[in-house]
C-alpha cells in the first residue's frame, strides 16, 4: 500500500469555504483554464425525507422549481441560462436534490441570481403543476415501465426495507403526486429549501476574492429556516433472506442480489465499495471474468454500492446468456461470493483495485461541473469538504483482511434480497 | 374575477426589505465583459509509413490518452451483417504475445481503459502507467489474433443480444429507424439478425481487420500530460516501422477489391435520398407503456457543406438539446406528452440524416406524431424568430467554449479536419461564422435539409392501443407493419397439420359450439351486450330469425344511436344522421350478419375461405382462416386449435381518414339451449371496447315487426 500512495498521482482541488449568517454554506474553487463557471446548489433533501403518502415528492418538487419565481416567469428560468450560453439541469436521489448551471464566466452573477430566486421565492402556477405531473408520469414510464428490467430498483427497495423510507424509489408513485395539495408544496419548500439546508458552489473562472461579496449580494437576504427534520427511522436488520420472482416483458432471465451495507462515509462502506470493484470493475474482475467470460452464464454482470447516507445496499445484477436459467446463473454468481468470503485476495489483486480507484479519482475531477458536485457532496455527506481530496485515502487504506471481513459480514444470504426476473411466458 | 391560480411560496417568508434594497431582483443581472475563448493548439506530423500523428499537450491532469483511428469507408456486410461489430468486439481479445485474460489483467492492473472498435481503439491511463499501456496499444493494433474460442464466445453473446433486442423498445426504434432512414442497401441501414450472424466466420472478421488496419489510412492521436517531444518519441518508437499486414487483393467484375475470406469490398453506393411519400411504419410491442416515436429521413449534408453550420443552428432551434427548443417546449412543457423530445440533423461524409422523436403515453401517440410533423414543417414555412436565433447561437457558442474544457476536444477537431476535408481554420473561425448565421439562412437550411413530406414515421408500441389512429398521418392512408429487424412484418406461422382445410376448421367450430343439429334448432336469437364507452353505457342488441332475417339496435339509455334492419332482401340503416337504404357492399355485409351462424353459410354467401397456417393469438395456437367475401373484402378468423372455438376476427375497415384494422376477440363462451355463445366480445379499432352479454335468448319468439323494413 505504501508503494501505491507514495507514487500516487493526485491532484488537489483547492477551495475556500464560508457560511453566511443565514446558514448557507459557500464553497469556491478558482480555475481559469476555461472561461466557464459552474454554479450549483445542493439541498440536503431527498426521497427519504418524504411523508409515507407523498412518495416521489422531492423529485417532483425538483421539476417544479424550474417553473419560475416572483421575478421569473414560467419557462423563463431555462431561457435565461440558455440565452447566456449555458446549460442547466438537476437531479434528485434518496438523500439530496442538486441543481446546477454551467455558464460562460462573465455570467456568474446570472447564476447567482437564478439560484437565489429559486431559494428565496420560487413560484409555481397551476398549469406548471399539471404539466410537470404529466411529465413525471412520462419519465416514470420511460425509465421504469417501458424498459426491460426497468423495475429492478423499485422491486429491490420495497423488499430490502420495511421501515426506512429508502423502501420507495425516488421517482415515487403517481397516486401520491396526484394527492399533493398546495399546503404540501408550501410546507416542503419552507422546511427544506432554506439556506441552512443548502450548499452553494462556484467552480471555475471566478475571482475567489470578489466572489464572497457577489454571493452575499444575492443570498444574504434569504432568511434562515428552522431546524431541519431528519428521519430517525432505523431499519432493523434483515430477519433472513427475502427471495422472490418478478415476471417482466423479457426473454432472458436475470438475477438480482441486494445486500444491506453500511452508510456512505463509514470505514466499512469503502471496503464494500472496493469489494464491488473486485467483483465487477473491468474485464478481469471476478464476476465478469468467471460468470460472463469463462462460464458464459451471463451476457451482462455488474455490482455496485448505493452510497446512501443511511445504511444502503450493494446490488449485483446479471442477465443470463441464451439458454441459461436463473438458478444456474445464481449458482455461478454465488461461487464468486463464496470465494471472496472464504479466501483473502492477493496483494496483486488489491493493488489493481487501488490503481483503478486512483484513475477514477483523478478523472472524476476533469470538469468544472464534476468538481462542483464533488465539492458539494463531500461537504454534505462526508467529514468536511476537504474529503474531496482525501476520500481516496479511505479506499487505499482498505486491506485484504478488510475485504474478506466485509464479505463475510455483509455478502451473506441472510442479509440479502434475491430476485429472479423471468419472462412473463413462464408465469404459471 | 378570473386570474391564473398561483401558488406564492414567498408569502410564507418574511423578506427583509432593507437588505434587498441594494439588489434589483426584478431583472437578470447584466453580463460582465465577454471572456476570450482560446482554442488550444495541436501539433501534427506524419510518420514514414503514412500514419498521421496528432498531439495535444495539456498538463492539467496527470493523464494521457491514445486513440488509433483508421479512415475506413462504409462497406456493405450483405448477408453477413454483424461481422464488422465483431471486428471491434474482439480487437482486444488476444495478440501474438498475450491472451485475452492477460490483456484484461494488464489493463485493469494499470487502472487503465482500453476499448476496441471496428475502426481502431481508444486507451487512457495515468501518466505513470501510460508507457506500459502504449506497449499494449501497439500490440493490439498490429498483431491482434482473433482467437477462435473468443470468436465463438463473442458471437454467442451477440446472438443473445440480438434476441434480447426484442425486449427493448429504444433499441428496436434505433435499429428499425436506421433501416428506414437509409434502406438496407446502404451500409448504415443494414440490420444484424440471428440469420446474418450465423453466417459470420472468424476468418472473415480477421480478414477485415488485416485489410483495413493499415498505416496509410491511420491516425494516432495523443492527448494530455505528454510533451510534443515525448509524443514524437512514442509515435516513432512504436508505429514508424509498422508496415501493416500484406493482404493479397484481386478484382471482381465491378472493380471491387476482393479479399480472401472477406469477399468483395462493396463500398457504399450513391447515398439514399428522401423521396418516398410519408409513411407510418409500426413495430408491434404488445403491452408497451409508451410509444417510442421517430420521424426519420436521409439528408444530403456533408460536414464540409457551406450550410453545415446553419443546419446545426436550425436543429438547435427545432430540438437539438436546448430546453427551449420547439419540440421540448411543445411536446413537454406545453402538452405534457413526454419526458423529453429531441431532434438531430447529422452531417456525414457518406450520408447525413435527420431524426426527431420522443417516448409518449399510448393515448397521445397520434397527437404527438402530429405535433412532431407540424414542427418539422412549420420551421420550413415560417422564419424563426430573432429571439430563438439569438438563444441558439449563444447556446452553441457556450457549448463550444465548454467543450474546450476537455483537451481531447482539440484533438477531435484536428482529426475531423483531416477526415472530413474541412478548411484548416474551420474550428478557429467557428465562433465568427456562427455569429453571421441569419434568420434567412436558417430558413434556407430548413428548406434544403428537412423533408417532412418524405419522412418515415416509426412507432414502436402496442399496436392494439395506438396503430389505427396513425393511418391518417401517412400519405398512403395506411400503417405499414415492420418486424424488429426492419423487414416488413409477416405473422409468424406454422403449416397446418396434413388434412386440415378451412372447411374442416369451420366444421370443427360448429361441432365445438354444440354441433350442427343443435345449431340448426336455433330459429330465433336475441343477443344483448353492453359496453362502457367514454363514460356512457351502450347497449347493443342483435336479433336473428331463420333463415336470414336480422336486426341490430344500439342504444344509450333511451336514445337510439344506430339501428339496422334486414328482412332477407332489403336492408335499412337509421341513426342520428337519418335513414338510408343499404346498397352495394353495405347490403352484402349485412347478409353475412343475417345468418345466426354465418360460418355454416360461407358457400351460400359466395365467400371463399382458405386455411392460412397456425399462428399464436393471445398465447394460444390458432388456425388462421382467411375469408374473401363476395364483395371482395378480406378478413381473417382465428380458431383455437385446442377448443375449436373462434377467438378472433380481424378485418380492415376503410374510411376517409384511412384504413383501420378492427380486431374483435371472442371469449367466455357459455351454453344457451345447447349452443355456446361468447359472453365477452372485445373490439379494438383504435379504442378498446368490451361488450359483455347481458342476455342471450334462443327461440323465445320475436315479433315480425322486428324485421320490418319501412
Amino acid at each position: 500500500m505504501a508503494a501505491i500512495t507514495a507514487g500516487a498521482q493526485t491532484r488537489e482541488i483547492k477551495f475556500t469555504e464560508f457560511d453566511l449568517p443565514n446558514g448557507l454554506h459557500v464553497i469556491l474553487h478558482e480555475d481559469h483554464s476555461t472561461p466557464i463557471v459552474a454554479v450549483s446548489v445542493m439541498y440536503h433533501v431527498g426521497s427519504k425525507d418524504e411523508a409515507k403518502d407523498r412518495r416521489g415528492f422531492a423529485h417532483f418538487f425538483e421539476h417544479l422549481l424550474f417553473e419560475g419565481s416572483d421575478n421569473i416567469g414560467r419557462g423563463e428560468f431555462s431561457k435565461y441560462v440558455e440565452k447566456a450560453g449555458g446549460v442547466l439541469n438537476a437531479n434528485t436521489n434518496g438523500d439530496r436534490t442538486y441543481y446546477y448551471e454551467v455558464l460562460p464566466s462573465n455570467q456568474v452573477e446570472l447564476g447567482l441570481w437564478l439560484e437565489s430566486e429559486r431559494m428565496m421565492h420560487a413560484r409555481v402556477e397551476a398549469k406548471g403543476i399539471e404539466t410537470q405531473r404529466e411529465v413525471v408520469k412520462e419519465e416514470r414510464r420511460q425509465r421504469f415501465e417501458n424498459q426491460p428490467y426497468g423495475s429492478i430498483l423499485p422491486e429491490v427497495l420495497r423488499r430490502a426495507y420495511t421501515e426506512h423510507p429508502y423502501q420507495w424509489p425516488t421517482i415515487g408513485f403517481m397516486e401520491d403526486l396526484n394527492a399533493a395539495s398546495e399546503k404540501d408544496y408550501q410546507t416542503f419548500y419552507k422546511t427544506f429549501y432554506v439556506p441552512n439546508n443548502a450548499v452553494l458552489v462556484l467552480a471555475g473562472d471566478i475571482d475567489a476574492k470578489k466572489a464572497p461579496d457577489l454571493v452575499k449580494k444575492y443570498f444574504a437576504a434569504i432568511p434562515k429556516g428552522g431546524t431541519i427534520p431528519r428521519t430517525k427511522i432505523v431499519e432493523p436488520p434483515m430477519k433472513g433472506e427475502v427471495r422472490d420472482v418478478v415476471y417482466d416483458r423479457i426473454q432472458l432471465p436475470a438475477v438480482v442480489e441486494a445486500y444491506r451495507i453500511p452508510a456512505y462515509g463509514t470505514k466499512d462502506f469503502y471496503a464494500v465499495d472496493m469489494l464491488n470493484r473486485l467483483l465487477s470493475n473491468g474485464n478481469s474482475s471476478r464476476l465478469v471474468k468467471n460468470v460472463k467470460d469463462a462460464e458464459q452464464k451471463a451476457v451482462y454482470v455488474g455490482s455496485f454500492s448505493l452510497p446512501f447516507e443511511q445504511p444502503g445496499l450493494a446490488i449485483a445484477f446479471a442477465i443470463a446468456n441464451m439458454g441459461v436459467s436463473a438458478d444456474t446463473l445464481e449458482a455461478s454468481m454465488e461461487r464468486q461470493f463464496a470465494l471472496v468470503r472464504d479466501t483473502p485476495v492477493s496483494a496483486a489483486e488489491l493493488d489493481k483495485l487501488k490503481a483503478q480507484v486512483e484513475t477514477e479519482f483523478i478523472s472524476a475531477n476533469a470538469r468544472m461541473s464534476g468538481i462542483a458536485e464533488n465539492l458539494a457532496s463531500a461537504y454534505t455527506f462526508l467529514d468536511g469538504t476537504k474529503q474531496v481530496d482525501t476520500e481516496i485515502e479511505q479506499y487505499l487504506a482498505v486491506t485484504a483482511a478488510d475485504l474478506q471481513r466485509v464479505a463475510k459480514q455483509y455478502f451473506v444470504p441472510q442479509n440479502r434480497v434475491v430476485l429472479h426476473y423471468l419472462p412473463q411466458s413462464q408465469k404459471k | 374575477m378570473d386570474t391564473p391560480q398561483a401558488l406564492s411560496l414567498a408569502t410564507l417568508l418574511l423578506i427583509p426589505a432593507l437588505m434587498t434594497a441594494q439588489v434589483d431582483r426584478t431583472k437578470a443581472p447584466a453580463a460582465g465583459p465577454a471572456p476570450e475563448v482560446r482554442l488550444g493548439e495541436h501539433k501534427s506530423f506524419t510518420l514514414a509509413n503514412g500514419m498521421r500523428v496528432i498531439v495535444v499537450e495539456n498538463h492539467k491532469l496527470p493523464m494521457v490518452s491514445a486513440q488509433v483511428r483508421f479512415d475506413i469507408p462504409p462497406v456493405l456486410q450483405g448477408d453477413k451483417v454483424g461481422y464488422q461489430d465483431l471486428v471491434g468486439e474482439l480487437l482486444t481479445s488476444g495478440t501474438n504475445r498475450r491472451t485475452k485474460q492477460q490483456i484484461d489483467e494488464l489493463v485493469d492492473g494499470l487502472g487503465a481503459q482500453l476499448n476496441g472498435g471496428n475502426d481502431g481503439l481508444f486507451a487512457s491511463a495515468l501518466k505513470k502507467n501510460f508507457p506500459q499501456l502504449m506497449d499494449l496499444v501497439f500490440e493490439v493494433v498490429t498483431s491482434a489474433t482473433y482467437p477462435p474460442a473468443e470468436f465463438e464466445k463473442a458471437k454467442t453473446a451477440m446472438l443473445t443480444g440480438v434476441q434480447a433486442r426484442a425486449d427493448d423498445p429504444d433499441q428496436i426504434a434505433d435499429v428499425v429507424g436506421r433501416a428506414l432512414t437509409y434502406g438496407k442497401g446502404f451500409p448504415y441501414g443494414e440490420v444484424v439478425t440471428e440469420a446474418t450472424l450465423n453466417k459470420v466466420t472468424r476468418a472473415q472478421v480477421y480478414a477485415y481487420y488485416q485489410y483495413f488496419f493499415q498505416p496509410k489510412i491511420g491516425y494516432l492521436v495523443l492527448v494530455g500530460d505528454i510533451t510534443e517531444a515525448e509524443a514524437r518519441a512514442t509515435a516513432e518508437k512504436y508505429f514508424a516501422k509498422w508496415t501493416g499486414a500484406h493482404v493479397p487483393v484481386t478484382k471482381d467484375a465491378a472493380d471491387n477489391d476482393v479479399v480472401k475470406d472477406l469477399g468483395p469490398i462493396i463500398k457504399a453506393s450513391a447515398a439514399p435520398q428522401a423521396t418516398r411519400p410519408r409513411q407510418v411504419a409500426f413495430v408491434d410491442r404488445p403491452g408497451s407503456a409508451q410509444s417510442v416515436i421517430k420521424a426519420v429521413f436521409p439528408v444530403d449534408l456533408k460536414p464540409n457543406d457551406p450550410m453545415a453550420l446553419q443546419a446545426q443552428v436550425l436543429n438547435t432551434i427545432l430540438g437539438g438539446g436546448v430546453f427551449n427548443a420547439r419540440l421540448m417546449q411543445n411536446l413537454r412543457e406545453d402538452k405534457g406528452y413526454t419526458y423529453g423530445a429531441y431532434s438531430s440533423l447529422d452531417a456525414d461524409r457518406w450520408c447525413g440524416s435527420f431524426s426527431a422523436g420522443c417516448s409518449v403515453r399510448n393515448a397521445v401517440t397520434d397527437s404527438a406524431v402530429t405535433e412532431l410533423l407540424f414542427e418539422i414543417g412549420h420551421i420550413q414555412e415560417m422564419p424563426v424568430t430573432a429571439d430563438e436565433l439569438a438563444l441558439a447561437k449563444s447556446y452553441m457558442a457556450g457549448s463550444f467554449a465548454r467543450s474546450l474544457e476537455d483537451p481531447r476536444t482539440i484533438a477531435r477537431f484536428a482529426l475531423n479536419t483531416y477526415l472530413n476535408d474541412l478548411p484548416k481554420d474551420h474550428y478557429a473561425t467557428y465562433l465568427k461564422r456562427l455569429d453571421t448565421v441569419s434568420v434567412a439562412s436558417v430558413q434556407t437550411a430548413a428548406q434544403r435539409f428537412l423533408h417532412p413530406d418524405n419522412a418515415m414515421v416509426l412507432v414502436v408500441g402496442d399496436k392494439e392501443q395506438v396503430a389505427n389512429k396513425l393511418a391518417p398521418l401517412s400519405f398512403t392512408k395506411s400503417v405499414v407493419y415492420y418486424d424488429m429487424n426492419g423487414d416488413l412484418y409477416r405473422e409468424a406461422f406454422e403449416m397446418p397439420p396434413a388434412g386440415m382445410t378451412a372447411q374442416t376448421v369451420l366444421d370443427a367450430y360448429i361441432t365445438a359450439i354444440g354441433g350442427k343439429a343443435a345449431v340448426e334448432k336455433v330459429k330465433d336469437l336475441r343477443k344483448e351486450y353492453t359496453a362502457s364507452m367514454q363514460g356512457m353505457t351502450v347497449t347493443m342488441t342483435e336479433y336473428n330469425a331463420a333463415p336470414n332475417k336480422y336486426a341490430m339496435e344500439m342504444r344509450s339509455g333511451a336514445m337510439t344511436l344506430q339501428k339496422v334492419v334486414f328482412d332477407g332482401t332489403r336492408g335499412m340503416a337509421s341513426g342520428m344522421g337519418g335513414k338510408k337504404e343499404l346498397v352495394d357492399t353495405e347490403l352484402q355485409d349485412v347478409k353475412e350478419d343475417a345468418y345466426a351462424f354465418p360460418e355454416l353459410h360461407y358457400a351460400d354467401l359466395d365467400f371463399a375461405a382458405l386455411l392460412n397456417g397456425v399462428v399464436e393469438v393471445n398465447g394460444k395456437k390458432a388456425y388462421r382462416v382467411q375469408v374473401r367475401s363476395s364483395g371482395g373484402g378480406l378478413f381473417n378468423e382465428y380458431y383455437d386449435q385446442a377448443t375449436g372455438l373462434k377467438i378472433r376476427r380481424v378485418e380492415a375497415q376503410a374510411s376517409e381518414e384511412g384504413t383501420f384494422q378492427v380486431i374483435t376477440d371472442f371469449s367466455d363462451y357459455k351454453p344457451v339451449n345447447g349452443v355456446l355463445f361468447p359472453y365477452t366480445i372485445r373490439q379494438n379499432a383504435g379504442m378498446d371496447l368490451t361488450f359483455s352479454a347481458t342476455a342471450i335468448e334462443v327461440n323465445k319468439g320475436l315479433p315480425a315487426s322486428t324485421f320490418t323494413v319501412e
